[in-house]
């Protein structure tokens, strides 16, 4: 499937995602952004890169059509030769805490959600936290007090604390659509929480 | 399965047992079990079984289970495995309450089909089977009992409330040697094994049921129905605390090393997960099972404010560390308990918690100091630290430290570190049921644990 077929499919379950369009090209990103409304990401799809950042494939915060001209060519220079599907262009996500949310069938246990500190905390500190579908709210509250990081989801600091509502929402919808589609392995990451709701940036799963 | 589960009252509360693969060479498996039995002057009948001999140890022996006049409730077969099956279906013809395979060479060397075969002979019988490829059961309270290592060298414990099911026979023999060592009481042990007929979730569902049971150790590799597991530990930890032990954790801590969810979701984090989401108490380790077993024996604390009396300051501190680290509160002491316990103390010492009742201190000094925290309101449990060596304590420190235990009001855990002499106090006070601890943190981590499992019960009683 492609990503906006993924994108598609998430939506139809009830998924909130970025607004965002596949560009085929630089005037039809520009139109994209203008429906959206900047600032916009630019970030490359294609099937031969996964990590996008690596190969400098994703460009940031982009305020007005000059930014986002440069942004693109600079893209299309990086992906050196690559096949490339398109640009997808998505509104930016708001700032704050940022945590990867992901699910996967276990062998013997099932459908599972594993939740942590976006970025590369998960990878150093593993810390991570995970229950085995379904869930229930009061699960989602246990696994955040579990995470070594979660005074940073309180409101460490001054910063008023993410909405939890949102959180225990979005990790229940994706124990349903786990379920119901019958997904193999998926990652929400990042999704960006605040004091208001959160945003999914990037989704990919596999059946 | 349902009258399976229930079958297995045969198996542990046997009026006659027989033992399939009865041997007169010393040291075979078949000499070993029907030696024990005598040995422990097992009550009931036992009914060697094995075509060779006419009689063995004065016994009559018989050629087949069905040759047997009577009754038989439970069967117990060490013959090669391609024997099993034709064993089976003459316990089956026999209608036995129930066989206890210990033979291994079945599912583990890939001969499942052999394994299908008692499968398909035991349900249509309805016959609850234990194994193939274990140790099997003991029940001290009935004798039966056919783990298959000499006396001797393994000592069986006396009977008591804690129940251990296990997969792996290895560690199933250490851990009942241990209990036998440390004084614990064990009502059932179960080694199952393969798990081929009946698995572990099913001998939870019985030990749930089980009236001397009263707290469950597990024990882990791996499980085939991991949601069958889940729903299993959730209705029995409910009633009866399980204490869980996972091997087999390796893969997994690689995995998570990866960002990728499906690398981080490595098995062993399921378990975890269930193992949290059941509220089971999951211990790092043999010894911490034992940390965690002495003090599932004591009265649910209310909450988690603890209590601090010791002779020492230095352990005070240590321990009002590991409080702090694993979650736990030192307890704010009452006006009341603060005049109290002024009174206690030598003119130079101060009312602080941990209570510092000084080198100086005698059995007197404690007691007081125990009675007076027992009564205050603002205090859930109670951490006793005695330092053995000081002049003043003596032997009396056991009584009173029982006389508290027969109370049962709130839970205490007490810590001694030090030496031989110190470890001769501490298995004293084991073998009397009181929690015992050679370091400040094994104490605190099994007092957590048991904060968290009250508060669990407590809540479950709300709604």
């Amino acid at each position: 499937m492609t990503l906006v077929e993924d994108f598609s499919l998430l939506e139809k379950h009830g998924f909130k995602l970025l607004p965002y369009y596949l560009a085929k090209n630089e005037a039809d990103a520009l139109k994209a952004a203008k429906k959206i409304g900047y600032p916009v990401a630019l970030k490359i799809v294609s099937p031969e890169v996964e990590h996008k950042t690596d190969i400098g494939g994703v460009r940031i915060t982009l305020r007005n059509e000059e930014m986002l001209r440069n942004a693109y060519k600079e893209i299309m220079q990086n992906a050196n030769g690559r096949k490339v599907d398109g640009i997808l262009v998505q509104k930016m996500a708001r700032k704050g805490v940022e945590l990867i949310i992901g699910g996967k069938k276990d062998p013997q246990f099932g459908h599972m959600v594993v939740l942590g500190l976006g970025g590369i905390y998960v990878e150093i500190f593993r810390d991570i936290s995970a229950r085995i579908c379904p869930l229930v709210a009061s699960d989602v509250d246990e696994m955040v007090a579990e995470l070594k990081v979660h005074p940073l989801l309180e409101g460490a600091r001054g910063k008023k604390p993410v909405n939890k509502k949102a959180l225990e929402a979005l990790v229940l919808r994706m124990c349903r659509f786990m379920a119901e589609e019958d997904i193999k392995e998926m990652d929400l990451n990042p999704v960006v929480f605040d004091e208001r709701g959160c945003d999914i940036v990037d989704a990919r799963f596999s059946r | 399965m349902k009258r399976m589960i229930k079958n297995l009252g045969r198996v542990f509360e046997p009026k006659s047992v027989a033992i399939v693969g009865a041997s007169a060479t010393p040291n075979k498996i078949g000499n070993v079990l029907v030696r024990n039995f005598l040995d422990t002057k097992f009550p009931g009948a036992v009914y060697p079984v094995n075509p060779k001999y006419p009689e063995l140890f004065g016994l009559k022996c018989y050629a087949k289970v069905s040759d047997i006049p009577g009754k038989v409730d439970c069967v117990i077969v060490a013959t090669p495995a391609e024997t099993v099956p034709g064993v089976m279906r003459d316990c089956a013809d026999k209608k036995v309450g129930g066989v206890v395979i210990l033979s291994g060479g079945f599912e583990e060397v890939n001969r499942n089909d052999l394994a299908q075969k008692l499968r398909e002979i035991a349900e249509a019988s309805n016959i609850p089977v234990v194994g193939p490829n274990c140790l099997g059961v003991f029940n001290p309270y009935t004798k039966v009992d056919s783990i298959f290592l000499p006396m001797y060298k393994l000592e069986r414990p006396k009977a008591g409330s804690i129940a251990f099911v296990t997969q792996s026979g290895a560690v199933g023999s250490t851990v009942v040697d241990l209990m036998a060592y440390y004084g614990v009481g064990l009502s059932k042990f179960i080694s199952y094994g393969n798990g081929t007929i009946l698995d572990e979730s099913d001998y939870l569902e019985y030990l749930m049921q089980d009236e001397k049971t009263k707290t469950i150790i597990l024990y882990l590799e791996g499980v085939k129905d991991g949601r069958k597991l889940l729903a299993a530990m959730k209705k029995v930890n409910k009633v009866k605390p399980i204490i869980a032990l996972k091997a087999g954790k390796g893969a997994g801590g690689q995995a998570a090393a990866r960002s990728h969810t499906g690398n981080i979701a490595g098995s062993y984090l399921a378990y975890n997960a269930a193992f949290k989401q059941a509220k089971v108490a999951e211990a790092d380790g043999i010894d911490e099972v034992f940390d965690f077993v002495k003090i599932f024996n004591q009265p649910k604390p209310k909450g988690n404010r603890m209590g601090v009396i010791t002779n020492g300051g230095g352990m005070g501190v240590l321990t009002a560390d590991y409080i702090e680290s694993e979650g736990l509160a030192l307890a704010q002491f009452s006006e009341e308990t603060k005049k109290e316990l002024a009174e206690i103390l030598p003119a130079y010492g101060t009312v602080a918690n941990p209570l510092d009742l000084v080198a100086d201190a005698g059995v007197e000094a404690y007691e007081k100091a125990i009675g007076v925290m027992m009564k205050d309101p603002n205090i859930d449990g109670l951490i006793v630290i005695i330092l053995t060596q000081t002049p003043p304590i003596d032997e009396r420190i056991i009584h009173v430290l029982t006389k508290v235990l027969d109370a049962q009001t709130k839970p205490i855990a007490t810590i001694s570190v030090g030496g031989t002499y110190t470890e001769v106090y501490r298995k004293i006070l084991e073998s009397k049921g009181v929690p015992s601890y050679s370091s400040p943190r094994a104490a605190v981590k099994a007092m957590e644990r048991l904060v968290v499992y009250s508060k669990y019960c407590r809540q479950l009683g709300k709604k």
